[in-house]
């Protein structure tokens, strides 16, 4: 299926109804990220929040790992290596998420099998996470050499720090279970048997999109943004996030359906506009 | 027995050290219209104020414990609105014990579905207990709303996915009271459900048996290290604790 999407070498673009899918596709190589990897994220993303026939996008691997981080195979090889990587790291200009291209719509991670190292990047940055109960978690770089950071830091602002920093520290010598993820609010759900996962995640997504996309976008700019401050600067910034929405005409629709005991007719977001400018780096 | 203000929509007690604060719309699921958020801040003053309070208890008469604004208000009487949409915009709720800075220990005690703006009350609550049929929700994005205030204070307590997940599903879903539990989102479920307020009551007065200025500095220095990166959090707290040291000298 193209949905008239670009040409992707590492990753599959679907859509199924309104739920975008982005799919990582090396899965000889355990879906690593090597450098065209890297570049078509940051237009995978783009594309699909730009899909007006897109409401929610979904995030998974094929194969039997999630994703396990930079291609560990390439640095070794071509010669350039991590030089590929320093500038952008050092300068924190990255593009390979969903927060760090802003996504203006829901994103769900669906982890379906090994989920690795630089993969957390994706479970820190997504809005909701869900897991196949075979998926299995660990952060391998100080075991060959790396210093782990900015995966761990996202992590560590949505759940119980010792967590976070046990996984950094003991590194590949032990994986966390999907059932123990879930129990530390890391994850939401456990899907079982694991096959199910994707028929999961698309029902999951098509609950969502029954909601107020541009509720939706406020809502995640105010969460995402309280990330970045104290509680009642939180509370403040969000009120602006909140009144944002005053006036659109969703916020008449929603009471007037709920009371009719009919469907919302909500007003499509102008993807064109909205795209990129979800809650991301400051 | 000290006099109460008069309440239209909540019923206020104290029952020996305990203050209670009890939602009081069970026929409109204790949702909250002018008179009732006019009389939050009344009755959380007023227990703050009373010599013999020294801990509070919130709960909700009826099946509810709390589901937010009175949409039927909003959509028949707007205007009667008008002073909350203000105070919205403006950041200046006066709906939860945070928002009017209750000094004594409050507990939210969680009788049944808490929805939309009821999550302000447990976002805000020291301590949250619940009945084991109680239930989570935040329908803001299903009637085109922004979930924003609540949803915020929760961010800063429990998993940050299991809030993004309520706020963005919306009315399709409902979290239990026991993974409430798990993720730490409450401390306590009781069951049967029936126990609740003679739990509360129990755990209240367990708070209770502490020297108050020692419970609300206590309280105001862990609600301070919200606001504030670790060390900014600790240095603030240590001075705090030399002031304290200082009036107990004088004394």
């Amino acid at each position: 299926m193209s949905d008239g999407y670009g040409t992707y070498e590492t990753l599959k673009l679907e859509r199924q109804g309104g739920v975008g899918w982005l799919i990582n596709n090396r899965p000889e190589a355990l879906n690593a990220m090597n450098a065209m990897m890297r570049d078509e994220f940051a237009q995978a993303w783009i594309e699909l929040d730009r899909d007006p026939a897109v409401r929610v996008i979904v995030h998974t691997g094929e194969g039997r790992a999630f994703q396990t981080g930079v291609d560990v195979a390439e640095l070794a090889s071509d010669g350039i290596g991590m030089e590929r990587y320093r500038e952008s790291a050092s300068t924190f200009d990255l593009h390979f998420t969903s927060w760090h291209q802003r996504v203006a719509k829901p994103v769900i991670t669906a982890v379906n099998g090994l989920c690795a190292g630089g993969a957390f990047h994706w479970v820190a940055d997504a809005d909701i996470v869900i897991a196949a109960s075979d998926a299995q978690f660990f952060d391998p770089h100080v075991s060959v050499g790396q210093v782990v950071a900015m995966e761990a830091i996202g992590l560590m602002r949505k759940m119980p720090f010792e967590a976070v920093m046990r996984m950094a520290l003991v590194g590949r010598h032990e994986r966390m279970s999907a059932e123990r993820a879930y129990q530390l609010g890391m994850i939401s759900q456990v899907v079982d048997p694991p096959e199910n996962l994707r028929a999961e995640a698309q029902t999951l997504a098509e609950k969502i999109a029954l909601n107020s996309p541009a509720a939706m976008l406020a809502s995640k700019r105010a969460l995402w943004g309280a990330l970045e401050m104290g509680l009642t600067d939180a509370c403040r910034e969000g009120a602006q996030d909140l009144v944002s929405m005053w006036g659109h005409p969703d916020q008449e629709e929603g009471p007037q359906a709920f009371a009719a005991k009919r469907r919302a007719e909500w007003l499509p977001l102008d993807a064109e506009k909205t795209a990129g400018t979800g809650p991301g780096p400051r | 027995m000290t006099i109460r203000a008069a309440y239209q929509t909540l019923a206020v007690s104290r029952s020996g050290p305990v203050g209670w604060l009890v939602f009081n719309r069970p026929a409109a699921a204790n949702a909250m219209d002018a008179t009732m958020l006019a009389e939050l801040e009344t009755a959380w003053l007023e227990l703050d104020a009373d010599p013999d309070v020294r801990v509070i208890v919130n709960t909700g008469e009826g099946r509810a414990f709390q589901t937010g604004l009175d949409v039927v208000q909003l959509a028949r009487q707007p205007e009667a609105l008008r002073e909350q949409s203000r105070r919205t915009k403006r950041a200046e709720l006066k709906l939860t014990a945070w928002h009017n800075a209750v000094s004594k220990p409050v507990i939210a005690a969680v009788n049944g579905v808490c929805a939309g703006g009821g999550l302000h009350f447990i976002a805000d609550a020291d301590i949250v207990i619940a009945a084991s049929d109680a239930s989570f929700l935040d329908p803001h994005v299903s009637v085109g709303q922004v979930s924003a205030y609540e949803t915020i204070g929760l961010a800063r307590k429990v998993a940050f996915e299991s809030v993004l997940r309520m706020a963005l599903v919306g009315s399709r879903e409902r979290m239990s009271a026991q993974r409430a539990y798990d993720i730490g989102l409450i401390s306590q479920v009781i069951d049967p459900p029936e126990g609740l307020r003679e739990q509360a009551q129990a755990l209240a007065e367990l708070v209770a048996d502490h020297e108050p200025g020692e419970l609300a500095r206590r309280k105001r220095a862990l609600w301070d290290a919200l606001e504030r990166g670790l060390s900014a959090s600790y240095e603030k707290a240590a001075m705090r604790g030399m002031t304290v040291t200082r009036e107990t000298d004088q004394r």
